[in-house]
């Protein structure tokens, strides 16, 4: 099916029905790309905008320690919070694979229902259960394991539960496509050959999801080096991230060039992590990219 | 496979409405008279939006900024024009004067132009008073829980005091709370010298175990609902927490105050600036202006005002006697400036 898609990609025809989808892409997504790699080697103004002296200072300048530890952190925020989605995410995805086509239905339901919400309002909720004296203070002094009210919120932990929330359905829907289509019978094949359940689950069962597992690591991994709004309300600004530094350099310290060098490298180290993923473990399909 | 064909048929539902949209918006009837106010979101109260618009038959387009910067991106963008009046503050009107993008007022439609304190003309961004009509000052000043903090807090200094700790609140401004270390070295706002910003971040570091969190945006919440015992905000946010509990202390910082002023400038190509006129002689009204502060909580600035305020309004709104010698906070050399932003990273990389 896919085989015969692509041929007729090289008739004239077919050409004609994708140049809009190319030319979109080259205007509102190449074209500012360009701009923005173009911004990073110029010079910011003495008062307002840009100066056209090439420079590479703005690339140094990322290389002081404290620029250097913002991408640092992001990385390990992004990393506990992909390892926690992975341990929540996939178990879910996968049981979700084998319940009945309605309990599907309601499920898959259930999970997209907190989307037709802002994000920013879903943090804004976190911040009633986290809160002093609020609703998680209120349940752990109920059942006296707290005497007194905990400071919760702005801490680590409420940020990487935020963004574990924020992103976790991306992994659940990612896993659960691929263990879906996965044939049930070669695990039982595995099981009548003498497999332990664990051992057909990893022989089998989780290659076989793998592209769906990877996928969701993608999906989760780069939007949570960015999602710098659920830093600065459930971390109270606390934890830097390259997103908020990157804000705040172009809203704030009007360095457009280094917001720009900023976004170039960012950019860059994602783009590495994808090609790490494909190189490690040698699947060329994502689910849901193609 | 079913899910696909849903979402498309979903995609293709979603462009026809769109594309409905777009034509219905273009043949819609003869616009009537509009002002494009570009300010940030909650200047001004419903009824006196409603009462221009009733009273002059202009329709007010008012959208809305976050930061100064982004206003100035945009209407750079714009030229000029597409906004016929514009809310800012001081310190990037000055810039905007500068790069060409405001216009003379034309004082002959501003009747009630004398009602403005003059305290708050003749400064920096605008010293000859051509370009701009005030509309609210502000001071960041600390507010505290008298009964949450064991010590008397009378300065910026106080915040250090290891006795708040993991306890303040602070504003997101890196200018302002870069400024108040300086303010305890006996410097300006203001510094130019890299070394002693270099110095000032090196204090501003002890301060991290006190800081319970960074917000810009209701920062008064916090210290309201006992989140923080004290906090470091800007005079919208210390009258709204005032009003909120009496039992809030003010301090006015010994070191030395910061001060501000917000303005409106009508942009080089407004497509209406009499409109723009208009409306700034109309918030120029006492009684209009009088309920247009007790709104915003920020200082009056128009003095015709004053008798029209709520008797706690007189007192929150108007300037004490020790602000008079705020220092304004301006626009310093990038070079300073690159040393504030990176001070300020290092500041929030420390505290969690």
């Amino acid at each position: 099916m896919r085989r015969e898609n692509r041929k007729r990609q090289h008739d004239g025809h077919g050409f004609l029905m994708i140049a809009p989808m190319y030319l979109f892409t080259l205007l509102f997504v190449f074209a500012p790309l360009c701009y923005m790699v173009i911004l990073s080697f110029l010079t910011r103004a003495e008062v307002w905008g840009v100066v056209h002296e090439v420079t590479l200072d703005n690339y140094r300048n990322i290389m002081t320690p404290v620029y250097l530890r913002t991408f640092y952190e992001s990385l390990k925020l992004a990393g506990i919070c992909v390892v926690l989605i992975i341990l929540t995410g996939y178990p879910f995805g996968y049981f979700m694979a084998k319940l009945s086509s309605v309990w599907k239905r309601r499920v898959s339901m259930l999970l997209m229902i907190p989307f037709w919400t802002s994000a920013l309002i879903r943090m804004y909720g976190w911040i009633i259960i986290f809160r002093s004296n609020g609703v998680l203070d209120k349940l752990l002094m109920g059942l006296h394991i707290t005497k007194e009210p905990l400071k919760l919120l702005y801490t680590y932990p409420a940020v990487v539960v935020g963004m574990v929330y924020a992103l976790v359905p991306f992994m659940i829907f990612a896993v659960y496509s691929s263990a879906e289509k996965m044939d049930w019978s070669l695990v039982e094949a595995a099981r009548d050959l003498g497999a332990s359940p664990a051992k057909a689950f990893f022989t089998v069962t989780l290659k076989l999801t793998m592209p769906g597992l990877l996928s969701g690591v993608v999906l989760t991994f780069i939007p949570s080096m960015g999602l710098f709004f659920i830093a600065d309300i459930l971390g109270g600004n606390k934890v830097v991230l390259v997103g908020s530094l990157i804000q705040e350099q172009l809203m704030k310290a009007r360095n457009w060039p280094f917001a720009a060098a900023l976004s170039v490298v960012l950019m860059l180290l994602t783009s590495l992590i994808i090609w790490l993923y494909r190189k490690i473990t040698k699947v060329r399909e994502l689910e849901g990219f193609y | 496979m079913n899910m696909r064909r849903i979402m498309k048929k979903a995609a293709l539902l979603l462009t026809v409405s769109m594309v409905l949209m777009t034509l219905a918006g273009c043949g819609g009837e003869k616009a009537a008279e509009t002002l494009n106010l570009f300010t940030w979101d909650g200047m001004f109260p419903q009824e006196v939006l409603s009462g221009f618009e009733k009273e002059y038959g202009i329709k007010i387009n008012y959208s809305n900024f976050d930061y100064d910067e982004d206003m100035l991106a945009k209407l750079e963008t714009a030229k000029g024009g597409d906004y016929d009046l514009v809310i800012a503050d001081d310190y990037i009107i000055e810039i905007a004067i500068a790069e060409g993008l405001v216009k003379k007022l034309d004082k002959s439609k501003l009747t009630n132009l004398a009602n403005v304190d003059p305290v708050f003309q003749g400064h920096f961004y605008d010293k000859t008073d051509e370009y701009t009509v005030p509309y609210g000052a502000g001071i960041p000043l600390i507010v505290y829980d008298p009964e949450a903090v064991d010590i008397e807090i009378t300065g910026y200094e106080d915040l250090w005091n290891p006795a708040l700790k993991n306890n303040v609140a602070l504003i997101g401004n890196y200018r302002v709370i870069d400024g108040i270390v300086l303010k305890i070295m006996g410097k300006s706002f203001n510094e130019n010298d890299t070394a002693v910003i270099e110095e000032a971040g090196k204090k501003l570091l002890d301060l991290a175990p006190n800081v319970r969190l960074i917000s810009d945006n209701n920062t008064q919440d916090y210290l309201i609902s006992g989140e923080a015992a004290a906090g470091f905000l800007y005079t919208s946010q210390v009258t709204m927490a005032l009003a909120a509990r009496n039992d809030l202390k003010v301090v006015y910082p010994k070191e030395g105050l910061g001060f501000g002023i917000m303005a409106g400038f009508i942009p080089s190509q407004a497509p209406n600036e009499d409109a723009a006129h208009k409306f700034l002689d109309y918030i120029l009204r006492p009684e209009i202006a009088a309920q247009c502060f007790e709104y915003i909580g920020y200082v009056c600035t128009n003095k015709a005002a004053v008798e029209y305020l709520s008797e706690e309004a007189r007192q929150s709104l108007s300037l004490p006697e020790e602000a008079k010698s705020g220092e304004f906070i301006m626009d310093i050399s990038a070079e300073a400036n690159e040393v504030h932003e990176r001070i300020w990273t290092e500041f929030k990389a420390a505290l969690n």
